[in-house]
């Protein structure tokens, strides 16, 4: 106990020094706090967009369709399995989907493209497509041989809504299939890739032309949220398993490993930079403890010579370190999280140039934090780590000191 | 005379300095390295775009950056396009294409497919895609042979020497296809192309899609990139308004906007590390400043004016933060050197071939990236001592010479 406030009194022996160490400490927390709420609420929006546009938390597939995408490889829903799919809790909203590539053209220009057949009422539980038409309307259940395209799309087609495309392509029974149908709207998405290749029809017409009858190329479902996906998976494999048609259950993930695989490397980019940061704070708190105890040979030779233990002395330098680094932590996180609970109101809109590359990597133009209590504790760990391990030299030296020489130092 | 003596001040006591020479060496270090690696992966994703379509210079119909359809065409072979670049020294290599869209179907699958025709010899110099060929041969021999990405011959389960079906629409409308055997296989950086290209011979591109001797693109690589811009103005003018000459930068802006970004980042990871830095520089600064209290009061009482002194903790301050930086840019520039074979991030091969980024990367630190991070470093250091150097200034010199 008496170690505790030795050590604190130490601490503020020198005003001024600890003050600029600890005022290090505050910036590097501040700086690593608002940016890892910033990655983490970039990285949580592009999942979230991304999961919204395509696959769903959990895509639902026969077996080899990931790898093949065919027609061979398909799925029948029985009553059960659609009943199972609208009352398991853990499924926010399910799609079923037909997906072929087919040639659109309009006149004399065509392109090849992945068309997607949907069930208009299901799709909107799952993805935010029917809410991204910029002219005209989404698929509409009733009406026949309709189709939306992306904007994109449409330019290099020159078609506009109310133009009619050739659909041509092989049926599931493998003769050729060609029919019209009518643009109803165009889509705009923050993906241009996407946007540029995206032909949605309804379900029904698509089964119609590829003579598949009421079979469905895939499921995509819809968890509360990414990190329910696994949870979700597990659901879904129980409820589905007697599914004539052997489901595979793929999470996000594996429906797209680039994106995870970015997330993961941008996580390192944004590590490298925390440990360049915490090192050189580190680098501060190691000198001005060491100062410290350099300056206090005389006193410290006294309290081993009086009796003092090594151990305490050891531990008295070790706690100081400590608390220079929690009163660092304490100000930082009161300047930080009132800072990244601001920005988590106020997303950052990017415009110009950087809109641009956001718009390259499929991101919408805006820079959304999110801020976690497991960022706050590991941020505390780390900090508190790192003045644990500055402190070991100091500490060291300042416990093995001869009582006798230190006596001696002016 | 004032530098000797702050170099001698700091290393008064040798184990401070080392301490901060130490952090700043290892911020500069890291934060240098860490660039690199950015660098180094948006100069791949430059180099790939360039390497394996784009080039450096593109030329087209008047209008096709608008409206890249199939009819805008440069006819006669670009037999014009053709003479000018073979008249001009800066170019080092050109080739033709046609360019159009279709379906590809084998026995069991179908994909929508980019369909481009190529002269064999000459985009073998144009560009990597001769070199990424995995399996098979390049086009030029044997008759009706299409060359697929290895990742579109696995979605369509073929293999070297099936039989595929390639389905277009023609120039004039009609919708009209033909049969093709697989060739050969390539693997480029780019998923994105392996993924939805497939290669023709030129010629029988040109019948394909009833073309005659029309081409779609002139591609151009030049000797020295640096030239680019100056090649592509005099082409323009030479060539007239019936084509479009156009550099790679132009086509792909977003390659430029990567680099930009970048560079801003830069700007905040040094911004970040040397102010982080700069405290422990202030800390180190001002207890040595304290320390010679007595003999800063002597200084000042023989005649050294307050300039001379803050001067002279100011330079205290560049010399801790200059040998750091020398140290720090030093190890940065080793390990470049060392990693020049490339890291591996074979791990995360799918996400960077999303971008056409290879999965073993180079760092790269050009002269140029040196600049940002010793101005600010200066800027860092400079601001350090500030306080310090005021602080040391403003002691009054009878009061400093009875300091114990």
């Amino acid at each position: 106990m008496g170690e505790t406030r030795l050590a604190w009194r130490n601490v503020w022996r020198s005003p001024r020094r600890t003050a600029l160490t600890v005022a290090a400490t505050v910036f590097a927390v501040f700086l690593v706090v608002v940016f890892v709420a910033m990655t983490r609420g970039v990285h949580e929006k592009m999942i979230e967009d991304s999961v919204r546009l395509s696959s769903g938390h959990v895509l639902v597939t026969a077996p080899g369709y990931l790898q093949k995408r065919t027609l061979d490889e398909f799925l029948v829903l029985d009553d059960a399995a659609v009943h199972t799919l609208d009352t398991l809790p853990e499924v926010v909203g399910w799609a079923p989907r037909v997906v072929s590539f087919v040639l659109l053209s309009r006149d004399v220009t065509s392109r090849g493209v992945a068309v997607m057949g949907v069930d208009p009422a299901r799709e909107s539980t799952v993805t935010t497509l029917s809410t991204r038409v910029v002219d005209g309307h989404f698929i509409r259940g009733g009406s026949p041989h309709e189709i939306v395209i992306g904007e994109r799309l449409a330019e290099r087609l020159g078609a506009s809504v109310g133009d009619q495309l050739l659909l041509y392509g092989v049926a599931y029974t493998l003769e050729t299939a060609y029919d019209l149908y009518t643009v109803v709207g165009l889509l705009r998405l923050p993906d241009a890739r996407l946007e540029r290749s995206m032909a949605i029809v309804s379900l029904a017409d698509l089964q119609e032309f590829l003579v598949f009858g009421d079979r469905i190329s895939e499921i995509a479902v819809l968890a509360e949220s990414s990190e329910r996906t696994g949870a979700l998976r597990d659901a879904l494999r129980r409820g589905l398993a007697m599914l004539d048609s052997r489901p595979v259950f793929h999470t996000w993930r594996e429906v797209m490993p680039d994106l995870e695989q970015l997330i993961v490397l941008d996580d390192l980019g944004f590590y490298v930079m925390v440990a360049i940061l915490i090192t050189v704070v580190g680098f501060g708190i190691l000198n001005t403890i060491l100062m410290a105890v350099l300056e206090r040979q005389r006193e410290l030779g006294v309290m081993l010579a009086v009796g003092l233990r090594p151990a305490a002395v050891f531990r008295i330098v070790f706690l100081e370190s400590l608390m220079l680094a929690a009163v660092g932590l304490v100000f930082g996180l009161v300047l930080a999280v009132p800072t990244a609970l601001w920005f988590e109101a106020h997303p950052i809109h990017v415009g110009g140039t950087m809109a641009a590359t956001f718009e390259f990597v499929g991101m919408e133009p805006v820079i959304v934090f999110r801020l976690t209590s497991s960022t706050l504790w590991k941020s505390s760990l780390l900090i508190l780590a790192v003045a644990a391990v500055a402190a070991l030299y100091p500490a060291l030296k300042a416990s093995r000191a001869n009582p006798v020489d230190a006596l001696r130092t002016i | 005379m004032l530098l000797r003596f702050a170099w001698r001040n700091l290393w008064r006591n040798p184990r401070r300095t080392a301490i901060v020479v130490v952090a700043v060496s290892v911020g500069i270090a890291g934060s240098l390295l860490s660039m690199g690696v950015n660098y180094g992966m948006v100069d791949q994703m430059v180099v790939t775009a360039i390497r394996t379509e784009l080039g450096h210079i593109q030329v087209h119909a008047a209008g096709w950056e608008d409206e890249p359809t199939l009819q805008k065409t440069l006819p006669g072979g670009a037999a014009t396009v053709v003479a000018a670049l073979e008249r001009d020294p800066r170019v080092r290599a050109w080739t033709r294409r046609v360019r159009g869209d279709g379906l590809v179907n084998s026995p069991r699958a179908s994909a929508g497919v980019r369909v481009i025709g190529v002269e064999g010899e000459r985009e073998g110099d144009v560009s990597l895609l001769r070199e990424a060929l995995v399996a098979g041969n390049w086009l030029g021999a044997a008759p009706r042979r299409a060359l697929l990405g290895e990742s579109l011959a696995e979605r369509l389960q073929v293999e070297l020497g099936d039989k595929i079906a390639v389905s277009v629409q023609d120039a004039s409308g009609d919708l009209t296809g033909g049969g093709f055997r697989v060739g050969g296989l390539f693997h480029t950086p780019s998923s994105e192309l392996d993924r939805s290209t497939l290669l023709l011979g030129l010629g029988e591109a040109q019948v394909l899609f009833a073309l005659g001797d029309a081409v779609s693109e002139v591609v151009v690589v030049v000797h020295d990139p640096d030239e680019v811009e100056a090649l592509r103005t005099s082409l323009a003018k030479e060539l007239g308004p019936q084509v479009e000459v156009r550099s790679w930068a132009q086509l792909e802006p977003l390659l430029v906007y990567m680099v930009q970004s970048f560079d801003m980042m830069a700007w905040y990871l040094y911004a970040a590390v040397f102010t982080a830095m700069a405290f422990g520089i202030a800390n180190v600064l001002l207890m040595a400043v304290h320390e010679r209290t007595r003999e800063i009061g002597m200084l000042r009482a023989i005649g050294m004016s307050r300039r001379r002194v803050v001067a002279m903790v100011v330079l205290e301050s560049m010399w801790v933060t200059g040998v750091g930086l020398a140290v720090g840019m030093a190890v940065a520039l080793g390990a470049t050197w060392l990693l020049r074979d490339g890291i591996d991030l074979s791990a995360f091969a799918q996400g960077l071939a999303a971008y056409g980024v290879p999965p073993r990367l180079s760092p790269v630190l050009r002269a140029r990236d040196f600049g940002m991070p010793l101005v600010i470093a200066g800027v860092a250091a400079g601001l350090a001592s500030l306080w310090p150097a005021l602080h040391a200034a403003r002691e009054r010199p009878a009061e400093a010479l009875r300091h114990v």
